[in-house]
């Protein structure tokens, strides 16, 4: 099969742009959505854009969701053109999540963690009833919302950074030794995913992948279709410091923070061919932004990948190349929205193809009756 | 107080560009300020430690914007000075860059870009304790029900 070039409709997609501006505009409000409105009212979702999008740029995340009305897979593609338009200017040196000035830290395996647990913003614990007066804000109010939260909110020693939970699993011996390595990181921006892929490509596939979809394959383990039963050992959101090199110095500086979602899951235990004891596996995941459905999803993941290359996958989510190449929202997306341009050029060959093929077989009937 | 030069660029970071611009733009009147590169901005490949094996893997990129300079009194006196931050604005990391060097250098001017240092230092402070209240208020200990030490019985 073939593509054919189409050409005319020039108008109809001018008309096209200018009828889906004129309904991001027509609606009763006087006023249209700041990008602060978005980015700090809508955080969640700017969080999507930003992680799917592979840039960390709220604003920019919060342009493209103004732009395209809200679609997270249109503005995640917005925010991946802007990318390749830029020049590459570093590789930062490795960054250690150690270091997260967390806003949201818990742990399910523990009662207690050293440092603490702490729910910070969520809506685990929150009914999902309708919250009505909403739908008629006072502005005032609104306002006297974050006021009062920080006025009654006493200030405390809460440190500026907390110890990893898996820390203290490790040195009891429980978690499988770190071995450290060498190899460097996976640029999936540059290089194609030719399998296997190094744990590196999977990882950073993962952490721009559309959440659903990463969530749909995790998912799947979950229920059955693989058998990583993950406790989550920490599940932590925070601002990352981003340490870069002083241009003139030298010296590592802070060059700014990002948003980051962060979770290691502890999954069943296996034991070794040699004389090393059994140990717990692991799992881990993380995305830009607060988003933790899919840092834990991609944490699952991770394991069932892991055990997937080593054993060989016996489900789906074990399978490298079925996960990391169906998990893109930009490529899905693209590839589903494509069926919608012109293909009557193909359709009328289908076409032509079947109506043969139905009077060879009228005619096959009718010599046969005859 | 005095600020290592390695935390000047994330306090200058913490207040509006405007300030921080205004500020160079002054002195940039007064000093002689020669460009080392063209400022720029592009992307940065954030490369993270994972947090169960401590592999490397890029979690996605980040905007960096980076400017060098070599900042000249009248008098003769020369400071280099630069900036790289998560940014996407060219002309703002050569604003930091133009402070960094003069105060680096302590050149006419050094006191009102430490005052502005200083004040994006309590920015940042604030900032981090308006974050340590989301935590403060939201301690938990989680107890098995009946335990002696279940809060909600208090």
């Amino acid at each position: 099969m073939s593509y054919v070039a189409i050409k005319g409709g020039k108008a109809a997609i001018d008309g096209a742009a200018a009828a889906t501006d004129y309904l991001r505009c027509k609606g009763s409000l006087d006023e249209p959505l700041t990008l602060a409105m978005i980015e700090e009212q809508l955080r969640l979702l700017t969080s999507r854009v930003v992680s799917e999008g592979g840039l960390y740029h709220p604003r920019l995340a919060a342009l493209a969701l103004k732009q395209f009305q809200g679609d997270t897979l249109e503005a995640a593609f917005a925010l991946r053109a802007y990318r390749s338009t830029k020049p590459r200017l570093l590789e930062t040196p490795v960054q250690d999540t150690a270091n997260m000035r967390c806003i949201r830290r818990i742990s399910s395996a523990f009662k207690e963690v050293p440092g603490g647990q702490y729910l910070g913003a969520t809506y685990d614990y929150a009914l999902r009833l309708l919250q009505l007066d909403l739908a008629n804000e006072d502005p005032a109010a609104f306002k006297a919302v974050a006021q009062s939260f920080l006025q009654d909110t006493p200030d405390s020693e809460v440190p500026d950074n907390f110890p990893k939970v898996i820390d203290a699993l490790r040195a009891e011996g429980l978690l499988p030794p770190v071995t450290p390595s060498r190899a460097a990181a996976f640029d999936i921006t540059r290089d194609p995913l030719v399998f296997p892929v190094p744990r590196s490509a999977a990882l950073a596939t993962m952490a721009r992948s559309e959440t659903g979809g990463l969530l749909a394959m995790a998912y799947s383990n979950m229920r059955g279709y693989g058998d990583v039963h993950p406790t989550v050992a920490e599940l932590r959101v925070g601002y990352l410091p981003v340490m870069l090199p002083h241009p003139v110095t030298g010296e590592l500086m802070e060059a700014g923070e990002v948003l980051v979602t962060e979770c290691e899951v502890v999954a069943m235990y296996e034991g070794t061919n040699g004389d090393e004891l059994p140990t717990f596996t692991l799992g881990y995941g993380a995305c830009f932004g607060h988003n933790e459905v899919k840092a834990i999803s991609m944490a699952i993941l991770d394991r069932a990948l892991q055990k997937g290359m080593q054993d060989g996958p016996t489900n789906p989510s074990e399978d490298p190349e079925f996960v990391l190449l169906h998990v893109d929202g930009v490529d899905s997306m693209g590839f589903a929205s494509h069926y919608k341009m012109p293909h009557y050029v193909t359709f009328q060959s289908d076409m032509d193809r079947l109506r043969t093929t139905q009077q060879k077989m009228q005619q096959q009937d009718t010599e046969a009756t005859a | 107080m005095n600020v290592a030069r390695k935390e000047w660029p994330a306090a200058l970071c913490a207040l509006p560009a405007t300030e921080v611009k205004h500020l160079a733009n002054v002195l940039s009147g007064e000093l002689e300020v020669r460009d080392v590169a063209l400022p720029h901005a592009g992307l940065g490949l954030l490369n993270l430690r994972d947090g169960a094996f401590e592999e490397s893997y890029f979690i996605g990129e980040i905007p960096v914007a980076r400017a060098e300079v070599i900042v000249r009194t009248a008098g003769g006196l020369e400071e280099r000075g630069g900036a790289l931050i998560v940014d996407d604005r060219a002309q703002f990391a050569r604003s930091i860059a133009i402070l960094d060097a003069v105060m680096a250098g302590k050149l006419p001017g050094s006191v009102p870009a430490m005052a502005l240092v200083q004040r994006g230092m309590e920015v940042r402070q604030q900032k981090q304790i308006e974050r340590k209240k989301l935590l403060t208020a939201t301690r938990v200990d989680f107890s098995l029900l009946g335990q002696e030490d279940d809060e909600d019985e208090e």
